[in-house]
C-alpha cells in the first residue's frame, strides 16, 4: 500500500509541475496577465507537491508539514491576489 | 497552527473556483470551467485530509487521488485549449472577460 501512495505523491509533483510548466509556456505565448498568476500559483503548488515528496517518500515524517502549507498557501494566495487585481 | 494555515488554503481555493466559474459564465469557455472543478477539487481534499487527520495510509491515499485529479483537470484544460485554438482561431483565447 505504501508504494502505491508514494506513486500518487509522485504522480502529483509531476503533474503539478507538468501545469507549471505549460501555463508558464501559454504566457510565453499570448501575455495575459491571468496566465501568469495561475503559473505562479502551480509553481507555488508544485513546490508544495515536491516538499511532500521529500517529507513523506525520501525522508519520512512530519517535520515538513508547516512549509509544506505555507507553500500552498502562497501558491493560492498569489492567483487569488491576480484575480482580484487584474479580473477588475 | 497548521490546521488554521490549510483551512486558508481551502477557503481560498473555493474563493479562486468562484471567480473561474465567472469566468466560465461569462466567456462560455470550458477552459475556466475545468479551473473552477479543478479548484473545488483541491479545496475538497484539504477537507478530506481534515477529516482523516488520524486515519491510516489507504484513506489519506484517497485523499491525494482528489488532489491528483484536480492537477490532471487542470492538464486536460490546457490540452483541451490547444486543440479548439486551432480551429476557432483567435475568438476563444483565454482573455480576462471585462465588466
Amino acid at each position: 500500500m505504501m508504494t502505491m501512495a508514494n506513486a500518487v505523491f509522485l504522480l502529483c509533483a509531476a503533474t503539478s509541475l507538468a501545469c507549471a510548466v505549460l501555463l508558464l509556456r501559454g504566457y510565453a505565448h499570448n501575455r495575459v496577465p491571468l496566465l501568469l498568476w495561475s503559473s505562479l500559483c502551480f509553481v507555488g503548488l508544485a513546490v508544495n507537491n515536491m516538499l511532500l515528496v521529500v517529507d513523506l517518500v525520501i525522508i519520512p515524517g512530519r517535520d515538513l508539514l508547516l512549509f509544506r502549507n505555507l507553500s500552498g498557501l502562497l501558491a493560492l494566495a498569489l492567483l487569488v491576489f491576480g484575480l482580484v487585481w487584474d479580473s477588475e | 497552527m497548521n490546521e488554521f494555515i490549510s483551512g486558508m488554503v481551502a477557503a481560498l481555493c473555493l474563493v479562486a473556483g468562484l471567480f473561474f466559474l465567472r469566468f466560465w459564465r461569462k466567456t462560455r469557455d470550458r477552459f475556466f470551467g475545468f479551473f473552477a472543478a479543478a479548484f473545488w477539487l483541491m479545496a475538497l481534499h484539504r477537507l478530506v485530509m481534515m477529516l482523516l487527520k488520524n486515519s491510516e495510509n489507504e484513506h489519506v491515499l484517497g485523499a491525494y487521488l482528489i488532489r491528483l485529479l484536480s492537477f490532471v483537470l487542470i492538464l486536460v484544460a490546457i490540452v483541451d485549449k490547444n486543440r479548439v485554438v486551432p480551429r476557432r482561431k483567435a475568438a476563444s483565447r483565454t482573455e480576462i472577460p471585462s465588466r
